[in-house]
């Protein structure tokens, strides 16, 4: 059982929220949801959203899945923020110091 | 398709086979079950029309007999009969048959029936084909696991997880593979390393990364590289290696009981857990650092935790296997259970076989989901040798020789890379005395780390007195490493051979002013008094040591023999 993911794009902004478990099994769902925004996109400083508001587990997989969104949306220049994270999932991005390397909110 | 009818009336016989030759069917005919049997081995048909009642042996018999012989591929029989009563048609299924025919014969029914029965035919070679493709490929992935599995518990066996008297460790796997590497080895100078990384995902895939990062570790500590250099060469070696969506998260811990020291390095694991003699935790050492193989390493992310080593603290190391292991209803274990197990109430001896029972318990027969890991330091233990020793790594014997070697590091260079590895580097590939590495180690650390930090950083010993002054006395350090901007020194190591082996002449000299002449008894005995063995440790090593100008000059001898 796994989660769903929902894509909302604005002018500058993608928000993609998880719902459920993000876990391995979301790995092509996810991909497939920021790489046709990042494919798509005119704008190199698109920034992105991850709304982890309906989120109910996180996985090392998952993390994978941030850093590899990361690397693809330019890296160190990419803009992405995580945001809604419950407390246990906070504390998770906290443990792997996600913090230096999103912005968490 | 090659057909075998077997049937004794050879007018039936003869309006089968021209039947079916006119279709296009090669046809061999037999008059008897025996010889129905023989020919059906001799001539493999792909399809047997048989009769019952015949002389010699009858079609029961002979059907049995026929798919006896035919385990290896699947061969349809359709029995020709008169009788048309259930019990038996039955008993035709119940021989073997897989179908049957009734006389006088109809041919579109009989051609009707040959295609059925072609096409199960042809599944069936399908499946088999399939079925072994499979075999073959399951036997090639077990034989790639055995290689892979014994290559991985080489690994773990190589170092000293298993014998290091203050170590006790549990480690289960979800799968056959462990995605969380458990190692342990003593540095040249007797200090332990420990490393707990744990890969992304399970299996496979996350145990091909311990390979690379099991071979830094033991080379590196091997080495006399410290826990920093060891996170940032692994690292650096991760990020080169690993898709970029997997990494490791690793704590690194350093035990020195000659400097009473517990060094932590902790990038991405759980909490870990410093309990004393009542049982309680009375340190918590938080993830510092982003873990292993996803960003560059910048200085600080070298930094470690230090504490004073107590002997009554237990150390509990541990990977997010444990505390997310889940019961049956999907609820994890949490933090906050584990944390409930120090309460005192445990005696601390207990704590390690009690966080195993609690966990046990707790998930009863729910799956595991994740590798899980755990691993405590016994303090107490620490400087009791592991029973076979602790080098691990073979070393060449090279015949005594006359040589001469000298270094002279800047403040410069010693602010940015610990020179230590490389001496001893240098000499064991020039000398490489068999079973000296570690005391000629020891000799050369501690005469090294007196020239720096007391003779260039001007460190005073004596601040080490208290748990607070432990902890300053290392701050200070790095404070006034990363501020030295003059000074140097200067280590010449000559060798002269023996006939049985040799002698090394270190000679360690420090620009700083030294010490009043009048103090250096009361240096030497401070450094011996709280550096752990110090200089004792030296002159217990070496057949002399001499301090020359204002103790800041070391001249030590250090004499071996063959072995």
């Amino acid at each position: 059982m796994s989660g769903t993911i929902t894509v909302n794009r604005h002018e500058n902004e993608t928000s993609i929220s998880i719902k459920g478990r993000f876990n391995f099994e979301m790995h092509s769902q996810f991909r497939t949801a920021y790489q046709n925004e990042i494919d798509g996109s005119v704008n190199k400083n698109r920034k992105f959203v991850i709304d982890l508001v309906g989120t109910e587990y996180i996985d090392s997989s998952a993390l994978g899945m941030l850093l590899l969104l990361r690397e693809e949306a330019g890296a160190n220049e990419a803009d992405i923020e995580i945001i809604n994270a419950r407390p246990e999932i906070r504390k998770i991005l906290e443990t792997a110091n996600f913090q230096r390397l999103f912005k968490i909110s | 398709m090659k057909i075998l009818i077997v049937d004794d009336d050879r007018i039936n016989s003869t309006i089968l086979n021209r039947l079916l030759s006119r279709d296009g069917h090669p046809v061999v005919t037999a008059y008897n079950g025996r010889d129905g049997v023989a020919l059906f081995k001799s001539e493999r048909p792909d399809l047997v029309l048989m009769d019952i009642r015949m002389p010699l042996m009858n079609g029961y018999e002979a059907a049995r007999q026929i798919k006896e012989a035919s385990t290896d591929r699947f061969v349809p029989i359709i029995f020709l009969t008169a009788v048309t009563d259930d019990e038996g048609l039955a008993r035709c299924i119940e021989a073997g048959g897989d179908d049957f025919l009734t006389k006088p014969f109809n041919r579109v029914i009989l051609q009707a029936k040959i295609s059925a029965m072609e096409r199960i035919r042809q599944l069936h070679a399908v499946l088999r084909s399939q079925k072994e493709q499979l075999e073959k490929h399951q036997e090639g992935v077990r034989r790639e696991m055995e290689v892979g599995q014994h290559l991985f518990s080489n690994i773990v066996r190589a170092g000293n997880l298993l014998d290091a008297p203050c170590l006790n460790h549990f480690s289960t796997p979800m799968s056959l593979f462990n995605g969380d590497l458990l190692v342990a080895s003593y540095t040249p100078a007797g200090t332990l390393h420990i490393m707990l990384g744990d890969f992304t995902g399970h299996g496979l895939s996350a145990a091909v990364g311990a390979l690379p990062l099991a071979e830094l570790f033991y080379g590196l500590t091997a080495q006399g590289f410290s826990i920093g250099d060891l996170a940032e060469q692994i690292n650096d070696k991760l990020r080169k290696v690993l898709p970029t969506r997997m990494f490791c998260a690793a704590c690194l811990i350093e035990v020195d009981h000659r400097q009473k020291s517990i060094m932590v390095w902790n990038g991405g694991l759980p909490d870990v857990l410093v309990a004393d003699k009542s049982g309680q935790i009375v340190r918590r050492i938080r993830s510092g650092h982003i873990p292993l193989g996803v960003a560059p390493m910048r200085r600080e992310d070298r930094k470690v935790e230090i504490l004073e080593m107590q002997e009554d603290y237990r150390v509990f190391l541990y990977s997010d296997g444990l505390t997310e292991a889940t019961d049956d209803g999907g609820i994890l274990f949490g933090q906050e259970r584990l944390d409930a197990l120090f309460d005192g109430q445990t005696p601390p001896e207990r704590l390690f076989a009690a966080i195993l029972h609690a966990l046990n318990a707790f998930r009863g027969h729910a799956l595991q989901t994740d590798d899980i890991s755990l691993l405590e330091v016994v303090c107490a233990r620490a400087s009791e040798e592991p029973p076979g020793g602790q080098s691990h790594l073979p070393q060449k014997d090279i015949p005594p020789s006359s040589w001469r070697i000298a270094f002279t590091f800047s403040a410069q260079t010693l602010r940015t890379v610990d020179p230590l590895p490389t001496i001893i580097n240098a000499l064991m590939n020039l000398q490489a005395p068999s079973g000296q590495r570690e005391r000629l180690y020891t000799v050369l650390a501690e005469l090294f780390s007196n020239a720096l930090d007391h003779g260039l950083l001007r460190l005073d010993t004596r601040t080490k007195e208290t748990p607070e002054g432990f902890l300053r006395y290392y701050a200070q350090r790095e404070e006034r490493l990363a501020a030295l901007t003059e000074g140097e020194i200067e280590v010449i190591l000559t060798h002269t051979p023996h006939p049985d082996g040799g002698e090394l002449r270190i000679r360690i000299a420090d620009s700083g002013p030294g010490f009043d002449p009048n103090n250096v008894q009361s240096f030497l005995e401070g450094n011996l008094h709280h550096g752990g063995r110090g200089i004792a440790l030296v002159r217990s090593l070496c057949t002399d040591l001499i301090y020359h100008g204002n103790a800041n000059i070391a001249e030590a001898t250090y004499r071996w023999t063959r072995s």
